[in-house]
C-alpha cells in the first residue's frame, strides 16, 4: 500500500473503531460504506479508491435501494503458488480482469490450502 | 463465547476511554495551555511596556518614541498615557484618539454591547503595539527625526454625529512637511489622504491587529486582498521571514471580530508585511509622496464593512471552511433581514435546513418503522449469527430485498449532518453580529459559553435542553441495535453530548438542539402514520371477519 492510501486506511480504521458509536446503523450497503473504502484503499490507486469511495457514501441515502455492492479491483493473476495459505479476501471473476472482493470471513483458516488464484 | 463477551468489554472500555481522553484533552488544553498563554501575555506586557515597535522597514534602527506607552505600575495594557492624546474624534460608534506621534493610539468602541466583563467600552488596542497609521521614511534619519518630532493637529477634538469632518496633521521635518489629512466619517472609517512636501518614500501602517478576541478558536493576524481577488492570510506566531506583496488593494490586521484595515480597491499597493518579536504580521503600504487611502478600525460588521465598500466585506473570514460558511452567513443575514433577531434566525435556519433535508430522512424513517414488524425475524438471524457480525449483515441485507425496505438512513445524511454543523459552528464563532445578540429570557448574548470555572450560570440549561431531546429523539426513534454494549453506549450518547456543548457557544447549541425537536417532530408524525395505518387494517380485518360471520 502506498503511504497515503496507508493514512486514509488508518484513518477510515480510526472511524470504525472509535466513531461509529455516531453514525450507528446506517448504512443501506453490505459491506458498510467504512469497510467498502477501506478494501479499495487496500487495492486500488488512491484516486480511484477515493473516487469510488466517495460515490459509493452518495449512493448511501434513502432514496436508493441499497443492498449489495462489493468493492472491486482491476488485477492480473500470473504467477501460481502451491502452497499453503491464509485467504484474506476472495476474488470474483466480474469481468475481464476486473473482479469482485469479498472479504473472507471464515476464521482459523491458516490450516487450510486453498487457492486464490484463478 | 466467553472470548466474545470479553472483546465487547474491550471495546466499550475503549470508546469509553476515547471519550473520557477527549473530554480530559479539552479541560487540560484550556486549564494548562490556553489559560498561562494569557497569563503570561499580559505579564510579558507588564514587563516589557516599551516593546514599541521600534523596527524599521528599512532595517535601520529607529528610535521609538516610547514615552507614550503605559508605565509599569499600570497592569492595563490597553490604558493610553493621556498626556500624549493630542486629539480626540468622536463618531457615532467609536472614538479615535490621535497621539502626538499622529497616530492612532486607541479606539474605543461606543455601542452599548461592545463593553468587557466589567461593564466598560471595549478598547481595541493593545497600547505597546504598532499604531495604525504610524508613518516610517526610507530615509533612516528622516525616519529618527519624524520619531522625535511632535505633529500639530488641525482641531483637539471633533464631533461627528453626521456626515463628515478633516482633521489635519502636520508633521514639520525641515526640509519636509508630513502631512495627514483625514476625513473622519459618523459610521467610523476615515478617508487618508498622505503626502509629503518634497517626494519622500515611507510606508505607512494600518497597525498590530486588535487585541480583544485573539484565541485558538478562529485565525488572528494579517489579511491582504489582492487585486485578482485572492486572499493572503499571515496568522499570528507564524512568520519565518518579512514578505513583499504586490497587487494588494486592502490590508487588514485581525482578531476573531475586529480589524484595523486600510484600503482602495481602486489602487494596486505594494505592502511589506514584517516580522515582529512574536513572528507575528505586521504590515506596510508603499507610499511614494502621497497615497490616498480609506481605513477602518472595529468591529467586522457584515452590513457596516459592506456600507463602506461592498468589497471591502472579503476580508471577514472563516477560516477554510469558508466556501461553506459564507454563503451559510448570508443565509443568516438574509433571514436576520426579515426577522431581525439573530436567536430566532438560528431556529428558523436550522428548521428550513432540515425540511431541505427532510426527503432524505423521511424515507428512512418510513422503512425504519415498517421494519419493525420484522423484528422477530431479525432477532432470529441475529441469534443465528452472532459470532459473526459480517455474516449477519449479509443476511439481514437479504431479508431487506426480500421485504423491500431498507431501514437505515444511509451515511450520506450523517456525513452531510458534519459540514452543516461546521459551516454554522464557524459563522457563529467569527461573526460579530452574533456577540450580544440576545434571543429570549435569560439568553442575552449567543455568543455567551459556560466557562469550567463558572457552572452555575443559567446558560448551562441550554446544553441540558440540548441533551434531553438528544435524549427523547433516541427513544422515539426505534432502532435494531441487538448488541447490548453498543445499546448502552448509545444510551450514554446524550450524556456525552451534552457534556461537550457545555463548553460550547450558545447559538449553536440552540441549533443542535432545535436540530433535534425538529427530528422528534418527523419521527412522531412517522409513527402516529403508522399507527393509523395499523388500526385501519386491524379495523379493516374486523370488519372482514364479522362480515363473514354473518
Amino acid at each position: 500500500m502506498k503511504i497515503i492510501n496507508k493514512l486514509f486506511y488508518y484513518l477510515i480504521r480510526f472511524y470504525q473503531k472509535y466513531l461509529t458509536i455516531l453514525s450507528f446503523g446506517s448504512c443501506r450497503y453490505h459491506p458498510t460504506c467504512s469497510s467498502y473504502a477501506l478494501t479499495e484503499f487496500e487495492h486500488n490507486n488512491f484516486f480511484v479508491a477515493l473516487f469510488k469511495s466517495i460515490y459509493r457514501i452518495i449512493r448511501c441515502n434513502p432514496l436508493s435501494d441499497g443492498g449489495f455492492d462489493y468493492p472491486t479491483t482491476k488485477q492480473k493473476f500470473t504467477k501460481c503458488e502451491f502452497k499453503r495459505i491464509r485467504v484474506k479476501y476472495w476474488y470474483i471473476p466480474k469481468d475481464k480482469n476486473n473482479y469482485l472482493i469479498l472479504k473472507n470471513w471464515e476464521k482459523n483458516n491458516q490450516d487450510k490450502s486453498t487457492n486464490v488464484n484463478e | 463465547m466467553s472470548m466474545n463477551n470479553q472483546n465487547k468489554q474491550d471495546t466499550q472500555k475503549r470508546i469509553l476511554l476515547a471519550t473520557l481522553i477527549s473530554f480530559v484533552f479539552f479541560i487540560a488544553y484550556d486549564f494548562l495551555y490556553l489559560q498561562p498563554q494569557q497569563q503570561a501575555q499580559i505579564e510579558y506586557a507588564k514587563a516589557h511596556p516599551k516593546q514599541e515597535a521600534n523596527k524599521n522597514v528599512n532595517t535601520t534602527n529607529s528610535v521609538s518614541v516610547n514615552n507614550t506607552t503605559a508605565n509599569n505600575t499600570i497592569p492595563n495594557i490597553k490604558e493610553i498615557n493621556k498626556e500624549t492624546i493630542i486629539s480626540t474624534i468622536v463618531t457615532t460608534n467609536s472614538i479615535y484618539e490621535i497621539d502626538s506621534l499622529g497616530r492612532i493610539a486607541q479606539v474605543t468602541l461606543r455601542e452599548k454591547k461592545y463593553v468587557d466583563e466589567d461593564g466598560k467600552p471595549l478598547k481595541l488596542f493593545n497600547a505597546t503595539q504598532l499604531r495604525p497609521l504610524e508613518v516610517r521614511f526610507a530615509d533612516a534619519a528622516l525616519n529618527k527625526k519624524a520619531f522625535d518630532t511632535a505633529v500639530s493637529v488641525s482641531a483637539s477634538k471633533l464631533n461627528i454625529q453626521n456626515n463628515s469632518q478633516v482633521l489635519t496633521i502636520t508633521q514639520n521635518l525641515g526640509d519636509t512637511v508630513l502631512t495627514k489629512k483625514i476625513e473622519f466619517f459618523a459610521d467610523g472609517h476615515y478617508k487618508l489622504n498622505v503626502s509629503t512636501s518634497n517626494n519622500q518614500n515611507y510606508f505607512i501602517t494600518p497597525g498590530y491587529r486588535p487585541d480583544i478576541a485573539a484565541d485558538m478558536y478562529a485565525d488572528h493576524g494579517a489579511l491582504l486582498t489582492k487585486s485578482d481577488g485572492t486572499l493572503i492570510i499571515i496568522e499570528d506566531e507564524d512568520m519565518d521571514k518579512a514578505v513583499e506583496l504586490v497587487g494588494i488593494q486592502a490590508v487588514s490586521a485581525f482578531d476573531r471580530y475586529y480589524t484595523t484595515v486600510l484600503y482602495n480597491f481602486k489602487k494596486n499597493m505594494q505592502v511589506s508585511v514584517m516580522k515582529n518579536d512574536t513572528a507575528s504580521p505586521e504590515s506596510f503600504i508603499h507610499v511614494s509622496n502621497s497615497a490616498e487611502l480609506y481605513g477602518y478600525a472595529g468591529p467586522k460588521e457584515y452590513n457596516l464593512l459592506k456600507s463602506f465598500d461592498p468589497e471591502l466585506t472579503k476580508i471577514i473570514e472563516y477560516g477554510w471552511f469558508t466556501f461553506l460558511a459564507k454563503p451559510m452567513f448570508v443565509m443568516l443575514q438574509y433571514i436576520h433581514n426579515i426577522v431581525g433577531n439573530w436567536g430566532w434566525t438560528i431556529v428558523i435556519t436550522t428548521i428550513l435546513l432540515k425540511l431541505a433535508l427532510s426527503p432524505l430522512s423521511h424515507k428512512g424513517m418510513v422503512s425504519m418503522n415498517r421494519l419493525k414488524e420484522l423484528s422477530p425475524k431479525i432477532k432470529q438471524i441475529q441469534e443465528k449469527y452472532k459470532d459473526d457480525k459480517q455474516k449477519a449483515s449479509m443476511h439481514m441485507m437479504e431479508l431487506y430485498k426480500k421485504e423491500g425496505a431498507n431501514p437505515m438512513g444511509g451515511c450520506l445524511p450523517i456525513l452531510l449532518q458534519i459540514p452543516i454543523f461546521f459551516a454554522i459552528y464557524r459563522v457563529l464563532l467569527n461573526s460579530i453580529e452574533l456577540k450580544g445578540a440576545e434571543w429570549i429570557w435569560f439568553v442575552q448574548d449567543l455568543t455567551h459559553k459556560v466557562s469550567i470555572n463558572n457552572l452555575w450560570d443559567p446558560y448551562i440549561i441550554i446544553p441540558i435542553l440540548m441533551g434531553a431531546t438528544m435524549w427523547l429523539q433516541q427513544k422515539i426513534t426505534p432502532n435494531q441495535m441487538q448488541d447490548e454494549t453498543q445499546r448502552k453506549m448509545f444510551m450514554m450518547l446524550p450524556f456525552i453530548f451534552t457534556i461537550f456543548f457545555i463548553f460550547f457557544e450558545a447559538g449553536l447549541v440552540i441549533y443542535w438542539t432545535v436540530n433535534n425537536l425538529f427530528t422528534i417532530a418527523q419521527q412522531y408524525y412517522i409513527n402516529k402514520m403508522f399507527e393509523r395505518q395499523k388500526e385501519e387494517r386491524a379495523k379493516a380485518h374486523e370488519a372482514k371477519k364479522s362480515h363473514k360471520g354473518k
